[in-house]
This record gives C-alpha cells, sequence and structure tokens, in this order.
C-alpha cells in the first residue's frame, strides 16, 4: 500500500506531498552529462589556484612532520602533564568529521531518506580523507612511526602481544575498521558510476584505468539484486560501526581517573559531536561544489535545507550534553569534578570554553530560522563555526582536563608550537586537496542512486495496477509515506 | 557446437516499458532471460525468475566467526600465551573484550558482504565478458533498459524468432550479441605473463634487501643509535685526562673482591673457614664449582674428566691423602693465586664464593670417603 502512494505522490494533500529532489525536471542521460563530464573536461583555472593552495598547505604539514620525525616529538608543545594535546584533538577532531559521511550513506540509508543519494557520494569520499587526516596523529605521536605495525597483534621475534584491555588498542580496531569499511562501502558505491564513465569514454588511458576500476560491471539485474543485498547490510553493518568508533574513541577520556573525563555521556555525547561536526563540513563542501560544479538542480536548496536541520538537532544535543556535564559535576559532590567544570569556563583556558559554548550552542540556534538555512553566506558562517566550535570542545576536554587535574604541584599550562600548528594546517591541506582531486576524476554525485530515486523511474507497484483506489490508505501508512520522502 | 549467439537484447526506454515486456517474452520461451539496467529496478527479480541472494546467511555465518575469532585470540593472547595481570582484573575479563570483539565481527561481515557479493555472487572482475562488447552497453549504463535473450546450454538461440518476441513486446531496438571467442593461451600471453613475473620478482627483491639494509641507517631512523652519550672507554674532553670513564678513587675497593694480602702460602694455610656450613652456602659452592671447577677436576672433584686425556695435564683428584689433609686456608689460597697450570680464579669468584666452594670441596671429599655414621 505504501509503495502505491511513493508513486504517486501526486494523491497527497499539498503539505503531505514530499518536496522534489531535483529542481525542475531531469532526465537519467541528463545526470549522466552533468555529472560524468567533469573527469572528461581539463578542469578550469580556478581548480589549479584552489589546488596550489590546498596542496601548498599540505606541503607545510608535511615539512611540520618530516621536521618531527627529524627531530624527535621534543618539537611539539606537549609538556608534562599535558602528554595528550594537539595530536589527540585533531585525532578526535578529524575522525569525528568523517561521521557524518557514514551517517548519510548508511543511517539515512536505512531510514529510506531518498535526499541522501545525492550527498552520500561525497560525504563518504570525506569521510574517507578525513579519516586519513586523523590516523597522521595517533601514528605519529608513537614517535617512531616506522614502527608502528607493533600497534597490530602478530606473532613476533619479542613473544609480545598487545594489551586487548586498553582503550587505545580498541581505536586501533576501531579506526582500521572504520577506514577500511569505508573505503569498501565507497568504492562498491563507484562501481557502477565508473561503469557509466568507462561507457561515456574515449579510448585511451582514462578508459583502461575507469575499465580496471568498474571491474566489469555490466549492470545485469542478476548482479543488482546481490549488489542492493550488499548495499543494505553494509549500511546496517556501518551503522553499528560508525556508532562503535567515536565511542571507542571516547573510552581513551571516559575509562580514565581524570576529573571531567571520567563519565558515562561520553559515548553519546562524542558521537553526536561527531556527526555535528562532520554535518558542518559536508554542508561547508557542498556550497562549493554546488556553486562550481553548477549542480544547483541536483543538490538543491532542499538537500542544503535538511543538512542544515540536522545540525541544529545535533547543537541541541550538544547543549544537552554540555548541561549534563555540569550537572554531573555537581551532582557528584566531588570537589575535584566541580573545580574541573568550573575551571573550564574561569581558568587559563577559559576563553577556549567560552569559544566552545558560543560556536556550538548559541550560533547554530541561528538555524531555526529557513532563511538562514537557505542562505549561503548565513549557513557557511554557522558550519565555520561549528568547526572552529568542535575543534575547541576538543581542546577543552584534553587540554584543560590534563593542565591542571588533582595535584597542584603538577600543574603546567601548555603552549602549541608552530610544527603543532603546522600539521593542523597540514591535515586541511591534505583534506582539501584529496577532496579536489576527488572531484577532478571521480563523479561526486552517485549517479546510479540519483537515477533510481527520480519520478517514474522506478515501475509501477502491481497492487496499483489491479486495485487502483488509494483511498483505503489508513492513516499510519499515510504517515510512513511522508516519512519516507 | 559452440552457440555463437551470446545474447538478443530488446532495448527499452523506461523501465516500465522492461518491465511490461517482460512476461510475453518469458512465456515464448526462447531461452534465460537476463536484464541489463542502469540502476536497480525494485521487484524485477521474481519476474525474471531469480532465487533470493543467499548474501544475508553467508553475512550472518562470517560474522560470527569473526566474533569467535576475535574472542578466542583475545583469550589465548590475554590469557594463554602472555598472561598479563593489568588492574588486578582476571587474566579472561572478557567485557573489555567485547570492543575489538564487535570490530572484527563488523570487518569479518562487511569484507563477506562487499567481497562476496562482487566477487562470489556476480563474478566480477571479469572483462571478458561478451555483454561488455555489445553496443547497447553505451546506453545501459546511461538511461536504456536491456531485455536479453541467452542460451541456456541447451539449444542455440533462434535470432529471428527471439528478434520477434522482443519487438512485439514493444522493443525500440534490437542487438545480437555474438559470443566472444576465447583466444586461449597464445605464446605471446605466456611470454609476456613470465616476464612481468621475473620483473615483479625482481623489483619486489632489489627493493626489499635495499630496504632492509638501508633503512636502519637512514635519518630519522638513525637518530635512535646517535644520541648524545659517552659509551664506556670512549675518549672525552670533558676531563682533563682525555678519559670518559673516570679511573676509581685511589684506594677504592670493589664490592667482594677485597685485596687478598697474603703472598705467601704460609700465611694463609691456618686462614679459618668464615662462612658456616649451611644449605644455602653448599648451594653456592655447587653452583661455582659447576661453573669453574667441573671443567678440570670433574663433577666428583676426582680430577678425571673428558679434558683430561685430551689437555695431558693432571688436576689435582680431592681424594687422595694429600688433599684431604689440606687446609681451608691452603685450599683458599690455591683458588685465589692458582697452581702448576691452574691459574688463578681472583677475578671471576667474589671471596664469599671462593669460601664457599672451599666448603663445597669438602663436602664432595667426605662423600667419596663416607663413614658408617655419616649414612642417615
Amino acid at each position: 500500500m505504501s509503495t502505491s502512494l511513493a508513486a504517486h505522490p501526486d494523491r497527497l494533500p499539498d503539505a503531505l506531498r514530499p518536496p522534489s529532489l531535483t529542481d525542475g525536471p531531469v532526465t537519467l542521460g541528463q545526470i549522466d552529462d552533468q555529472v560524468l563530464a567533469f573527469p572528461a573536461r581539463k578542469p578550469p583555472l580556478k581548480w589549479y589556484l584552489a589546488f596550489a593552495f590546498t596542496g601548498s598547505l599540505a606541503l607545510f604539514g608535511l615539512v611540520s612532520l618530516g621536521w618531527t620525525f627529524f627531530e624527535g616529538l621534543g618539537v611539539w608543545g606537549n609538556t608534562n602533564p599535558v602528554y595528550w594535546a594537539f595530536d589527540i584533538i585533531n585525532f578526535v577532531f578529524w575522525v569525528g568529521i568523517g561521521h557524518a559521511g557514514t551517517l548519510i550513506s548508511a543511517i539515512l540509508f536505512l531510514f529510506r531518506k531518498r535526499w541522501r543519494n545525492a550527498v552520500a557520494r561525497f560525504a563518504e569520499a570525506m569521510t574517507i580523507f578525513a579519516v586519513i587526516c586523523a590516523v597522521i596523529f595517533p601514528l605519529c605521536h608513537t614517535g617512531r612511526p616506522w614502527l608502528d605495525f607493533w600497534l597490530f597483534p602478530y606473532p613476533n621475534e619479542r613473544a609480545l602481544w598487545v594489551n586487548f584491555r586498553s582503550p587505545l588498542l580498541w581505536d586501533v580496531f576501531a579506526v582500521n575498521t572504520y577506514f577500511s569499511v569505508s573505503a569498501l562501502f565507497w568504492f562498491i558505491g563507484l562501481v557502477p558510476d565508473i561503469a557509466s564513465m568507462r561507457d561515456r569514454t574515449a579510448p585511451g588511458l582514462r578508459k583502461t584505468i575507469y575499465t580496471i576500476l568498474s571491474l566489469g560491471w555490466r549492470g545485469a539485474a542478476s548482479h543488482w539484486q546481490h549488489y542492493e543485498k550488499a548495499y543494505l547490510l553494509l549500511a546496517g553493518l556501518a551503522t553499528g560501526l560508525v556508532l562503535s568508533v567515536h565511542s571507542v574513541v571516547s573510552f581513551d577520556f571516559a575509562t580514565s581517573l581524570v576529573p571531567g573525563w571520567h563519565m558515562t555521556i561520553f559515548p553519546p555525547y562524542f558521537v553526536a559531536g561527531a556527526i555535528f561536526a562532520g554535518f558542518a563540513m559536508v554542508v561547508m563542501v557542498m556550497v562549493i561544489v554546488r556553486e562550481t560544479m553548477n549542480l544547483q538542480n541536483l543538490i538543491t536548496m532542499y538537500h542544503l535545507d535538511v543538512m542544515n536541520k540536522v545540525i541544529l538537532a545535533m547543537a541541541c544535543i550538544m547543549g544537552y550534553s554540555y548541561f549534563m556535564e555540569g550537572f554531573t559535576a555537581w551532582y557528584s559532590q566531588d570537589e575535584y569534578l566541580h573545580w574541573g567544570f568550573m575551571n573550564i569556563i574561569s581558568g587559563t583556558y577559559g576563553w577556549a570554553g567560552m569559544v566552545t559554548i558560543a560556536c556550538n550552542i548559541v550560533i547554530p540556534q541561528l538555524l531555526w530560522f529557513k532563511w538562514v538555512r537557505q542562505n549561503y553566506a548565513a549557513m557557511i558562517f554557522v558550519s565555520i563555526g561549528v568547526t572552529v566550535g568542535m575543534w575547541f570542545e576538543r581542546f577543552v576536554i584534553i587540554v584543560i582536563s590534563l593542565h591542571q587535574d588533582y595535584l597542584p604541584s603538577a600543574w603546567q599550562v601548555y603552549k602549541p608550537t608552530w610544527v603543532d600548528f603546522g600539521i593542523l594546517l597540514g591535515t586541511f591541506g591534505i583534506f582539501f586537496s584529496l577532496v579536489l582531486l576527488f572531484a577532478r576524476v571521480l563523479p561526486v554525485i552517485a549517479t546510479s542512486e540519483v537515477k533510481a530515486v527520480l519520478p517514474a523511474s522506478q515501475p509501477r507497484p502491481e497492487l496499483h495496477v489491479h486495485a487502483p483506489e488509494p483511498a483505503h490508505a489508513s492513516a499510519p501508512a499515510l504517515a510512513e509515506e511522508v516519512a519516507d520522502a | 557446437m559452440r552457440d555463437p549467439t551470446f545474447a538478443v537484447l530488446g532495448l527499452f526506454d523506461s523501465a516500465q516499458a522492461l518491465v511490461d515486456a517482460i512476461p510475453p517474452v518469458k512465456s515464448a520461451g526462447l531461452g534465460a532471460l537476463e536484464a541489463y539496467t542502469p540502476y536497480p529496478i525494485h521487484g524485477i527479480d521474481p519476474k525474471l525468475g531469480f532465487r533470493r541472494s543467499p548474501l544475508g546467511g553467508m553475512v550472518f555465518v562470517m560474522g560470527v566467526l569473526g566474533a569467535v575469532t576475535a574472542l578466542f585470540f583475545e583469550w589465548w593472547m590475554s590469557a594463554i600465551d602472555y598472561p598479563t595481570l593489568i588492574g588486578g582484573k582476571a587474566l579472561f575479563s572478557w567485557q573489555a573484550f567485547v570492543p575489538v570483539m564487535f570490530e572484527v565481527t563488523v570487518l569479518f561481515a562487511t569484507f563477506t558482504a562487499g567481497l562476496g557479493m562482487l566477487m562470489l555472487l556476480n563474478k566480477l572482475p571479469l572483462f571478458g565478458h561478451p555483454m561488455l562488447a555489445a553496443r547497447s552497453m553505451t546506453g545501459i549504463t546511461r538511461d536504456r533498459f536491456a531485455l536479453g535473450i541467452e542460451g541456456d546450454g541447451e539449444r542455440l538461440l533462434d535470432v529471428d524468432a527471439c528478434t520477434a518476441v522482443l519487438t512485439a513486446a514493444g522493443a525500440v531496438e534490437v542487438e545480437v550479441v555474438p559470443a566472444l571467442v576465447n583466444p586461449g593461451w597464445t605464446a605471446t600471453f605466456a611470454t609476456r605473463s613470465i616476464f612481468g613475473i621475473v620483473v615483479a620478482c625482481l623489483v619486489s627483491g632489489v627493493g626489499m634487501y635495499w630496504g632492509i639494509k638501508l633503512f636502519h641507517v637512514l635519518p630519522p631512523m638513525v637518530h635512535m643509535q646517535e644520541q648524545p652519550k659517552l659509551m664506556p672507554f670512549e675518549p672525552s674532553t670533558f676531563f682533563a685526562d682525555g678519559r670518559g670513564m673516570q679511573p676509581p678513587a685511589p684506594g677504592s675497593v670493589a664490592r667482594g673482591h677485597l685485596p687478598y694480602t697474603f703472598k705467601a702460602l704460609e700465611d694463609a694455610l691456618s686462614l679459618p673457614n668464615p662462612l658456616p656450613a649451611t644449605d644455602k652456602v653448599l648451594a653456592r659452592g655447587k653452583k661455582e664449582y659447576g661453573e669453574h671447577c667441573t671443567v678440570c677436576h670433574g663433577a666428583l672433584g676426582d680430577g678425571v674428566t673428558t679434558l683430561t686425556a685430551a689437555y695431558g695435564a693432571k688436576p689435582a683428584n680431592f681424594h687422595t691423602q694429600t688433599l684431604r689433609e689440606y687446609t681451608d686456608g691452603k685450599l683458599y689460597h690455591t683458588i685465589v693465586v692458582g697452581k702448576n697450570a691452574m691459574p688463578s680464579y681472583a677475578v671471576d669468584l667474589t671471596e664469599e664464593e671462593r669460601w664457599s666452594v672451599v666448603h663445597y670441596i669438602r663436602a664432595l671429599q667426605r662423600a667419596q670417603n663416607a663413614r658408617p655414621e655419616d649414612v642417615p
């Protein structure tokens, strides 16, 4: 019953009609011409300028990393008692950015949110690039990154095994699994699109590469059957995975005894914050992609509007989490915890606490207004605010909690060095360089997925042919229909 | 005979037209049906007669296997092979093993879903499929919908009949896709493959050799060895005498090595053994005797060892009357200064160890010349 309604939204009252996923009618072929044409064309000058800029940032980051390897970790600002600082802040920050991609590709797929199809590919790519940026930090924080394979449990000449009770080892497993699963998910989504690219590219090196990457995909119905099943299973598994990854990251803190870290709210709070920051980044990049690649009709204002609503919802969860942190501190009657909480807004780094609250809680409230959700300047302002705010939130959690905990004799103020900032800027450079390269060589929109949700792209359901009256659609079915959209 | 035709394709302009064409084409019964579409068409599988995808079961089995594998290895590594007590927790603290177990479960399950779908069920990658050479392929990955009548392996495809049925069902275009002729193993292909394998082996072998050889001597890896510190006996400009390691102050005595002042045997004869003959002392004496004395004097102290014949020397037999009458002091003195071919053991044994050995030699002598009352 519900499918018959989905095929005929025109029978719904206006207010309940699902919004169109494209601006104006689009044919199947037009999508290909619009999306798949980019990689075939020579990029415009502004692409080269942008790449030169992000590439220089990336290079600066690599120089900073090289200096770290050459001189040792002493060139970072880390000091007793703040042994974790920029490296773990940036790790948590970047892993969090990646979570929006998996949320869009997996969780929204399970909820049958059809608007996700247009933004899923880009968000998934951003997941992979963000995780690449994230892993740089813990891998280099080990001090001797060429020995990082010691992190894995493998039979070795030292007859040692890793400690499975350590949250840091859980991180190794969580992040590795997350990266491999995201990459696999992304690649599987790409296969039919690369096959389309293969078939529209003239013979040459490009065609050979696309041919190999398409694995010889031929769009057979028997293949699509398994493909769709695999996609559903991957979405279900990735949903559990994405929730586990940032929970495990939060265990690094929550299982310790540092006041301000030892709280049960940390896992859900971290996951919400990750999605929050990730969506802000997706909105920022999507606005740029939409304008520079002329995709206004496929990525509509409606898409940006719903993503901004997600940001708003997450901002409210963050507000609740901050409030609960304060409540826990007060209710625990623990003077260290109480003092630690007050230290966030009134201590040495009180300004960082203020920035966090302003950027994460106050500024996103602008999104209650529809014109803010649909205005480029306003939404980019909010997104940049959220990105900055979420970075400072991790700074607050890590540096403020560590620099003054129990023993005043061990207190020390932490100051980052130019190398710390260099590596942070460098990861932004690496991230955006990869984004630019991705937009240059691969389809930025999952064309086969968008084609599948266009109006009339699916055959009429059988039910409708034999029982054409949708009048006996029950109210719940109607509501379900609306939710579908 | 090989069927020269792989399939007859009817092309349609919409998913609806394709789905509508399936029943009449199917009832004609000219061959197996397969559709080729730019995106998945919902509800087409039962119409084409496909069975349900077995992927769900495969993923479940592999997921369970992942969980069991992870838990087994965590238990074996943490509780059996390398038991470490951490925070007073049980060696098999399964609660702490859950996060890794979960991640490994997801890893196994997702790779089964992804690669199982691509490789096992869809048999990809496959670049030699006849459909990839079809003219219609460009449209199929774009906006055309194809219904193919394919050979079922029993009879040859009736191309004319298929064309007629597809046209009647509303196909806007019909294409006959020829079967590909497999060229088999050619000499060129074999030569190229072997050449490729040899080059790959050479490159990886040489690369690995130099990688391992150079890795630890290149910066920054070598910085672990290049440390601003002095190794023993290295010169240094810090002290006036140019030595990095300063000699001990005059009159310093190393622990356990008090200077032995008796130059003449007569002075040492009457030295008493300062240690009591306790189990601990005898055990220590046995250990030191075993390490330093057995090689010549033998485990029983009779001076008969394999070395005796080869060396041509005659190490003392402790059980002779002469040696049994030696005083403790004389035995001690012999250990310190040596005798005949025997060198001094003053460097190898501390004062306490020497006296322990003397006790042990006394025990050996008594064991070889036991009196009835020694038997318990």
